[in-house]
């Protein structure tokens, strides 16, 4: 969504150009500014981007496994929006990137169906004036904590873009007859564990779509999140999400870590 | 007639109340402090000490019926909010500067917004320089980040100048009803609430900034956000943003140089008895 600044309301302008004037926001702790600034890092500001998104209605059968392509293109369409717009924004400050990317899914009283799809981190700026956009030009993305954003810098990768991959699912019901068959016996329920299986598959297979797209050499730092949502038991989400990296052409040497044993409970 | 002399009462109260804040608490030796061990180590580390638990609050009323209908922002609300902040922080550093300290640190922020009214609540602990003199209020700083962060920021260079809030309250316009029909079946973006909420964001961010800027701030950390629709009016939505002003006072950023640890403790184990169900 290439105009998405233009859909933004006026006072975003003016929010945009305090922080263009040298005054930086961020949500990161005290500890995650610090490391921040000691990857060679300055946060120039807190940006974010949202959409709520009524989501459509499909069919489903009782008794058939199967991914529910409506529902799935909404996640993504909805995630894409807000992830888009944030990135937008951080663009318009010059930024190389955006750290501590939390996205979320609000459900709120506005009517069935909608939910507000929210992503926020804090847009950052390499200290020494050397891009560090990626491949395709835009401010890399990342959920890696300030902590976790300064290890990776001492491992020599550099984060490539947060990537993502979602698939609504409708798990079978089972029928009578399977039900009473199984009653008393310790069997495998092969139909629920092949869809699992399956809905998994096709989250994970388009999350690494999505970073081969940027170039990347793996991803960290994966998680994911099996969710119902409003659809009841036997729909599930599974989105996998995780940060896209590459390696550095240098070669780096990692010091050997010390062990510690701390004193704190 | 009871009624009058109940309200007598109340006058009488509010007036005392009044008073009460106008003067300055006795200062004793005994003091208080909601600071951890480890915060009171850090401080005495740089060379600062608790002073006083110290605390702030403020009610602002909003007219009644500003959530129900109406276009654009509730800017009756917004100017509650604000007001009410900005008490609350002006009694924060009053009692701060009267028991001696010279900033406030740890301060835990309560607000709640009602469709009658607007409660503000800020209690943190005043610290000073060991042994440091009274200073204004108007030079007292007050700081949302814990002891352990404030020693953390000052060793790096940076000094805290303050808090900047920010909160908008917006209308969203209702869909038509043959809009909402329409739309039921389909996956559309709900335009009316995603700008509702970004008018309401930007505003609200923007007078964070405003207020980060008036105090001479070149940044602000911490930022914390409450979004959504109010509860008590699904067509209204909110948006507050806070944070702790912050600004470079050495000649350069000192970098911390930390090094990489793996500690050996196990991991606490917490019996859950939720895993047992």
């Amino acid at each position: 969504m290439s105009d998405a600044v233009n859909d933004l309301p006026e006072a975003t302008g003016r929010r945009l150009e305090e922080l263009e004037h040298g005054l930086f926001t961020s949500d990161l702790s005290v500890n995650e500014f610090l490391l921040v600034k000691e990857a060679g890092f300055h946060p120039v500001g807190f940006v974010m981007g949202s959409s709520i998104y009524h989501t459509g209605i499909q069919t489903r059968k009782w008794s058939q496994s199967q991914e529910l392509t409506k529902l799935t293109e909404a996640m993504y369409n909805a995630r894409e929006l807000a992830m888009t717009r944030m990135e937008e924004e951080a663009a318009a400050l010059g930024a190389d990137g955006v750290v501590g990317v939390r996205l979320d899914v609000n459900y709120y009283e506005w009517g069935k169906d909608a939910a507000e799809f929210i992503a926020v981190g804090t847009a950052v700026k390499a200290e020494d004036g050397v891009s560090r956009r990626n491949k395709l030009g835009k401010p890399f993305t990342s959920d890696l904590s300030g902590q976790d954003f300064w290890t990776l810098a001492q491992t020599g990768y550099a984060p490539q873009g947060l990537v993502m991959g979602t698939c609504v699912y409708h798990i079978a019901h089972r029928g009578l007859g399977q039900a009473l068959s199984t009653t008393g016996q310790n069997v495998e329920l092969p139909n629920f564990t092949q869809a699992l299986y399956e809905a998994r598959e096709l989250a994970m297979t388009r999350m690494q779509d999505e970073s081969a797209r940027l170039g990347a050499t793996g991803i960290v730092g994966v998680r994911l999140e099996e969710k119902s949502h409003q659809w009841g038991s036997h729909t599930i989400e599974f989105l996998a999400i995780g940060t896209a990296v590459t390696r550095g052409d240098e070669a780096v040497t990692l010091p050997t870590p010390t062990t510690i044993i701390s004193l704190d409970n | 007639m009871s009624g009058t002399s109940a309200h007598d009462e109340l006058r009488a109260l509010v007036r005392d109340a009044v008073n009460a804040l106008a003067v300055a608490p006795a200062t004793s030796e005994v003091r208080t402090s909601d600071l951890s061990i480890d915060e009171e180590l850090n401080l005495h580390a740089m060379g600062w000490e608790a002073v006083e638990l110290v605390s702030g609050y403020s009610v602002f009323s909003i007219p009644m019926g500003v959530w129900s209908w109406g276009l654009g922002e509730i800017s009756a609300a917004a100017e509650a909010h604000a007001k009410a902040f900005s008490a609350a922080t002006r009694r924060l550093h009053h009692e701060a500067a009267a028991a001696g300290g010279h900033g406030v640190v740890g301060v835990h922020i309560e607000r709640s917004v009602f469709s009658t009214h607007i409660a503000v609540s800020l209690i943190g602990t005043a610290v000073r320089p060991v042994g440091a003199g009274r200073v204004g209020d108007e030079h007292v700083f007050v700081s949302d980040l814990s002891g352990r962060d404030f020693a953390r920021l000052v060793l790096a260079g940076w000094e805290p100048l303050g808090l900047a809030t920010g909160a908008s309250f917006v209308y969203a316009p209702r869909r038509t009803i043959g809009a909402a029909i329409a739309q039921q079946s389909q996956n559309v973006e709900l335009t009316n609430f995603t700008e509702a909420i970004y008018t309401a964001r930007e505003l609200a961010m923007e007078r964070m900034q405003r207020s980060a800027i008036d105090l001479h701030g070149s940044g602000v950390v911490e930022v914390k956000v409450l979004e959504g629709p109010m509860s008590f009016a699904a067509h209204a939505v909110g948006f507050t943003a806070w944070g702790t002003v912050v600004r470079l006072v050495a000649g350069e950023h000192h970098r911390m140089r930390p090094s990489l640890a793996v500690s050996l403790d196990d991991p606490a184990i917490v019996f859950d008895a939720a895993t047992l169900g």
